[in-house]
């Protein structure tokens, strides 16, 4: 922690009890106490000093390594081939350096959301204040940053408390990053603690953003009946000036929203939003509206609709402002990160900005003041909307269906299709008249465009499928439960009860991007089965988005369909990517809610109660970037699994447990000291799924925790083995293992469970007070 | 094969949130438009019983009129040797649980106001009739609850015949409520622990009496009883209630010895009845808190749902901090909303005569259940905001508690700016103190501090 050197010289000081003279005060820092804070082991952590604890998880989920890429190009020694158990010119093999390149993006993905937070954190001081107060649920939140106070032993109050705090997140992720240099670390092991540690200063720095911009911007505050906000292509009324908003960090936004307000323009403009501004645009204002998640970007920019495009920063398309160009609406790009090229016009009067921009001067601008371009961007748009008159990039449809006829098969689009959609026959079909495949296309496609780079013939695919699908995207209009934030400490305690009663199986969180495979249907899906299973259900950032633009068969959004609160069966969206921390703030929670175990600084401790006591599961279906990397090496490090889409392996490598091992799987009971096997609970803690299916049954798995009280277990049992059933179409394998007492199984399975029970000789278990940390038993008391 | 292979419809925990819509809906089972149903368990002889006959009196499944709603009666009859009168309760609301087990019906509600529906969906895959779901209720039964020998069930739809059971069945849960409400923790030889939260909260013991039900609100002596019965070995045990070494304030050598036991001697000593000295230990999804207002010597109760900060400016969330974590907070205690209707309820700390505020929405659920002459003196957030109008309240209404204000208050006096630690039956732990404030003395010239620890009380005070 950086500390804030005080000096303080008096000369002479007169007070009621006596004359001072020359005093001289100089203090190091200076630091709040409340009676009941203690500090742990281990505050402001070090990569090392959590290192224990990393290979403790490393040794039971080892990493199984899925090379993406066989060569190391990153030294001019190089490249080297690490194939085949060679080593490379510095010495480092393959393990080490796909654990290097794990660490690399983990850094990046830390490195964002920090460079995030800072940003945010410093726009806000500027507007409301060191002093301003933390807020994020009232009455009902106690502790408002778990993770902050977990890894930093601190409980901030104010604003300005947040800025040290940075201070230490930037110091770290810098010491992470240089071992990646050529020459550091050797260690693939090693690579993968310093993993984790990128994983949990990632963690505190979502922690500050969203915190942050809860208190000051008004956002809904751990409110389970937050709005229910416009979601999709078909919500946007073209009829007005539409300014779209991409990014994820939202001051730019709030300043058009403010600039709307101030002269009296709402309901006069749309503002609809992609990506996590998106989330975060609907938390300041819900008559905001979202778009959907990445993968719109592209189609919505070529629809024409916006007049006017923001972009901030994080996950917006390279070539936004050349597809920007070709619809005629100027870019004004707002963040240092994504400068795009464009000329800086932050200290240029207002009003010539304008002007340039709606008479075509300049195409677009760089403004660093996040008011400033707000009334850029509505004045813009009113000037420019009734002369673009929504000038589109796609093309007619007989327009279409003779380009179509340009084809020539060689089926490089579909190779080149990160999902291997089946575009050459949709083509073909279209070239025929028929645009019904180009159509169903729309719905699987996650928009990267590469087909289009990769047609030799310059056919633009990607606006094919988006014409095809016209008259569906008009009909796209769902609904999304605006982000809630955190989750009350007073449903942490509502729910404990349930959880220990059985009556709740666990809690799911689909957070991350939208690289999914067969569309987002799929979360709404998966989501619609657990919530009906009566788990818990959290969404965040672009998986929140996708799960809400998906209607069931009574024509409603898992939004519509079941409560925002934190109870059994409900789905909750906390908000944008920076909201995951209230994820993993809620199960750091429910250690100081039910144990009564010490935050502060007391990280071992408390991820050795999670791991094995809380039952909740992270997927991220889509997982796309190095963010999504960092998140989940936070919630790894935390004891939480993670599961991720096909394109998941693509992070090179997984950590999983193996189940034949049973010395693997044997904790201390906390109240003896005795080891106790607990069968592979939770199995694994980074997984890739093939299929939809898989992934709801490994789901189901990895609820499981050594402490289930046997209603608990026979639950989460029940619920497994029937998704086992209904998707492989038998029991599960290794049902024996999970049986600690006859107790354990699920009443409605018993004749046939006991059955296998019999074949595989399983013999009753304790279920103890499980750790895996030899210094949480407890001595009796002679 | 499994247990449920000849059931045409799937049987399983899955379908136990499942809802019936209209659209889907073939017949409703009582529910709101039909004045009779009910649905019963009695325990009988076992001459009295035929085992796992399932009889049906008026119309079955597929011969109700579509889409209407009639009149209907579950009762169940059983015996065994370890069966007694008591349990009938615990088994009745079993059927809720293991019906919704059964693809395409849903049971809500209990007792005299069940509300079943059967889906159009299941019906057409063979659920026709209330002999499958009587079979499933039979295996489901014996299999779950071993201490039943024998079991008979009658599904009643016939109007008469469920009119005539069904007073008869309302007389017996009166006469059951009756006797569970009398039920003293004085006629009974043995207790029940429970040791669910200890997997989250591994220190905390609770202790289930018939004058003191589980914190959580979710089980009762009788519960306990069962629970026991079916799976000695399980969480739920029997405590045997050993030598009563103080009736007043409910101490047990048994309570005591199981409590040392089970928290590695971390807690040796167990008053049942009192929010001071060695309360009860409270875990974290307790229902309320009794929280001790040291400025008018009485005590506060504020349960989950109350959103606003309390009396003592403090919010549930706060105090329940405060009180968790299986420890004895001397003046900070968990408990259920239905252990204050017991006439045991902190009987050593005055009971309701200590009790100086509670949120309206708890006053009204008790209302039956508090002394007359005191429930008007007891002050909700409507009446008071702080603790100056607290004062005002109690003084005008003269609550019982300004009675122990002359003797008590002169030496209850909150130090400021030091660490507070007070010897029982003070609150030692998180108190909520008024004042606060710091002093910082400089004496001498040059000071040199690496860091100033400015230490505050408690957020709130």
């Amino acid at each position: 922690m950086k500390k804030r050197n005080i000096e303080l010289d008096i000369k002479e000081m007169k007070t009621g009890f006596g004359l001072m003279k020359d005093i001289k005060l100089s203090v190091g820092g200076i630091s709040e106490k409340t009676a009941d804070q203690q500090l742990g082991p281990t505050p402001f952590p070090s990569s090392t000093d959590l290192r224990e604890w990393d290979m403790k998880l490393l040794e039971r989920y080892k990493p199984f390594y899925m090379p993406f890429c066989d060569l190391c190009c990153l030294c001019t020694f190089g490249k080297c081939d690490l194939s085949d158990g060679k080593r490379g010119a510095c010495g480092l093999n393959m393990e080490a350096q796909q654990s290097r390149i794990v660490l690399i993006a983990c850094c990046i993905g830390a490195a964002t959301h920090t460079a995030h937070g800072r940003h945010l954190v410093e726009d806000l001081i500027k507007k409301f204040g060191r002093k301003s107060a933390l807020d994020v649920g009232g009455t009902n939140v106690e502790i408002l940053a778990p993770i902050i106070q977990l890894v930093t032993g601190i409980k901030p109050r104010h604003l300005g408390d947040i800025e040290d705090i940075l201070d230490y997140v930037e110091g770290e992720i810098t010491q992470l990053l240089s071992s990646t240099h050529t020459g550091q670390e050797g260690s693939n092991i090693d690579f993968e603690s310093k993993v984790l540690h990128a994983g949990t200063m990632d963690h505190v720095a979502l922690e500050i953003a969203d915190i942050a911009q809860i208190s000051t911007f008004g956002f809904p505050k751990s409110d389970p009946e937050a709005a229910l906000v416009d979601t999709g292509l078909g919500v946007v009324d073209s009829s007005k000036p539409v300014i779209m908003v991409v990014g994820h960090n939202v001051p730019p936004a709030i300043g058009i929203m403010d600039y709307m307000t101030e002269k009296d323009l709402s309901g006069q403009l749309e503002v609809c939003g992609l990506c996590c501004t998106a989330h975060d645009i609907t938390r300041y204002d819900p008559k905001a509206k979202i778009v959907g998640p990445i993968s719109w970007q592209l189609r919505f920019i070529r629809s024409g609709i916006p007049d006017v495009i923001v972009v901030d920063e994080q996950c917006i398309r390279a070539d936004a402002f050349e597809e920007a160009k070709k619809i005629k609406a100027p870019v004004i790009a707002s963040s240092s990160k994504n400068c795009l090229g464009l000329k800086d016009r932050t200290k240029d009067p207002t009003d010539e900005i304008v002007a340039d921009l709606i008479q075509g001067k300049a195409l677009g601008v760089l403004i660093l003041d996040p008011d400033k371009v707000g009334e850029v961007a509505v004045r813009t748009s009113l000037g420019i909307a009734p002369k673009r008159k929504k000038f589109k990039n796609l093309p007619e449809l007989d327009e279409l269906i003779l380009e179509a006829k340009r084809c020539t098969k060689c089926s490089e689009c579909r190779r080149s299709c990160p999902n291997d959609m089946l575009i050459p026959e949709a083509i073909d079909a279209a070239a025929g008249g028929d645009l019904s495949l180009l159509n169903d296309l729309y719905d699987v496609c996650v928009g990267c465009g590469r087909c289009e780079e990769a047609c030799p013939n310059d056919l633009d695919v990607h606006s094919f499928i988006v014409k095809a699908a016209e008259q569906k995207i008009k009909n796209e209009k769902f609904k999304t439960r605006s982000g809630r934030g955190a989750i009350q400490d007073v449903e942490i305690r509502k729910v404990g009860g349930p959880i220990v009663l059985g009556e709740i199986p666990g809690v799911i969180a689909h957070v991350g991007c939208a690289n999914y495979p067969k569309g987002g249907e799929e979360v709404a899906e998966m989501i619609e089965e657990f919530a009906k299973r009566r788990y818990i259900i959290l969404t965040s950032g672009c998986a929140a988005m996708s799960a809400g633009m998906h209607k069931n068969e009574d024509g409603k959004t898992v939004y519509e369909s079941f409560p925002g609160d934190f109870d059994a069966g409900c789905v909750l969206n906390v908000g944008s990517c920076v909201s995951n921390s209230h994820i993993a703030g809620a199960a750091i929670k429910i250690a100081s809610i039910f144990a009564k175990r010490n935050l502060n600084a007391n990280y071992e401790e408390i991820a050795d109660y999670i791991l094995n006591r809380v039952g909740a599961v992270g997927i991220s279906w889509g997982a796309m970037s190095q963010k999504a990397a960092s998140i989940a090496s936070g919630f790894w490090r935390l004891g939480i699994p993670v599961i991720v889409g096909p394109h998941g392996s693509k992070y090179r490598r997984m950590l999983l447990g193996r189940k034949d091992r049973d010395s693997d799987w044997e904790v201390y009971d906390a109240r003896t000291g005795e080891r106790d096997y607990v069968g592979p609970s939770p199995e694994h803690l980074f997984y890739a799924a093939e299929t939809k299916e898989e992934a709801m049954v490994m789901m189901a798995k990895l609820c499981m925790r050594p402490n289930d009280t046997s209603r608990g277990r026979a639950m989460k049992l029940n619920h497994y083995i029937d998704l086992h059933k209904r998707y492989y179409g038998r029991m599960p394998d290794d049902i024996h293992l999970y049986v600690r007492r006859l107790s354990d199984v699920p009443i409605t399975m018993k004749d046939e469970i006991v059955r296998i029970l019999d074949q595989k000789e399983w013999k009753e278990k304790n279920i103890p007070d499980p750790t895996i940390l030899p210094r949480m038993i407890r001595k009796k008391e002679r | 094969m499994s247990m449920f292979e000849d059931i045409p419809v799937e049987v399983g925990v899955v379908y136990e949130g499942e809802r019936i819509r209209k659209s889907d809906l073939h017949a409703e089972l009582g529910g709101p438009n039909v004045e009779q149903k009910f649905e019963l368990v009695r325990v009988k002889n076992d001459n009295e019983i035929k085992d796992q006959e399932i009889k049906i009196v008026g119309p079955d499944i597929s011969e109700i009129e579509e889409g209407s709603s009639i009149p209907f009666g579950i009762l169940i009859e059983v015996a065994g040797k370890q069966l007694e009168e008591e349990l009938e309760g615990v088994i009745e609301r079993r059927i809720h649980e293991y019906t919704n087990y059964i693809e395409g019906f849903m049971h809500l509600n209990q007792r005299y106001d069940i509300w079943c529906r059967v889906s159009k969906k299941s019906v057409k895959k063979g659920l026709e009739s209330f002999e499958i779901i009587g079979k499933v209720l039979l295996r489901l039964f014996k299999n779950e609850l071993p201490f039943i020998d024998s079991m008979q069930i009658t599904f009643l739809t016939d109007k008469n015949k469920v009119g005539e059971i069904w007073e008869d069945a309302v007389k017996i849960y009166e006469t059951r409520d009756a006797r569970a409400r009398k039920l003293t923790d004085n006629d009974v030889t043995e207790f029940y622990g429970c040791d669910l939260c200890q997997s989250f909260a591994p220190t905390h013991v609770c202790t289930i009496t018939p004058q003191r039900y589980a914190n959580c609100g979710a089980i009762s002596w009788f519960d306990g009883r069962a629970a026991s019965k079916i799976d000695p070995k399980g969480p739920i045990y029997k405590i045997e209630k050993g030598e009563c070494i103080d009736p007043v304030k409910g101490e047990y050598s048994g309570i005591n010895e199981n409590a040392k036991k089970k928290s590695l001697g971390e807690i040796n000593k167990v008053w049942l009845y009192t929010s001071f000295g060695y309360p009860h230990t409270s875990c974290g999804c307790f229902e309320a808190i009794a929280f001790y207002i040291p400025e008018v010597d009485g005590l506060g109760i504020v349960h989950r749902d109350f959103k606003e900060r309390t009396v003592n400016g403090l919010p549930f969330s706060t105090m329940a901090d405060s009180a968790a974590g299986g420890r004895q907070v001397d003046g900070f205690h968990g408990l259920s909303i239905e252990y204050m209707r017991s006439p045991k309820f902190l009987q050593v700390d005055g009971g309701w005569d200590r009790v100086a505020w509670i949120p309206k929405s708890v006053k009204e659920r008790l209302k039956d259940f508090i002394p007359s002459e005191i429930i008007n003196k007891i002050p909700t957030e409507e009446e008071v905001k702080n603790l100056d109008e607290l004062k005002e309240f109690l003084k005008t209404n003269q609550h019982p508690v300004v009675g122990r204000w002359k003797e008590a208050l002169p030496e209850v006096e909150i130090p400021t700016g030091e660490e507070i630690s007070i010897e029982a039956p003070m609150p030692a732990i998180g108190i909520p103190t008024t004042g606060g404030g710091f002093k910082i003395i400089l004496k001498g010239a040059k000071i040199q501090a690496k860091k100033v620890i400015i230490k505050a009380p408690k957020k709130g005070s």
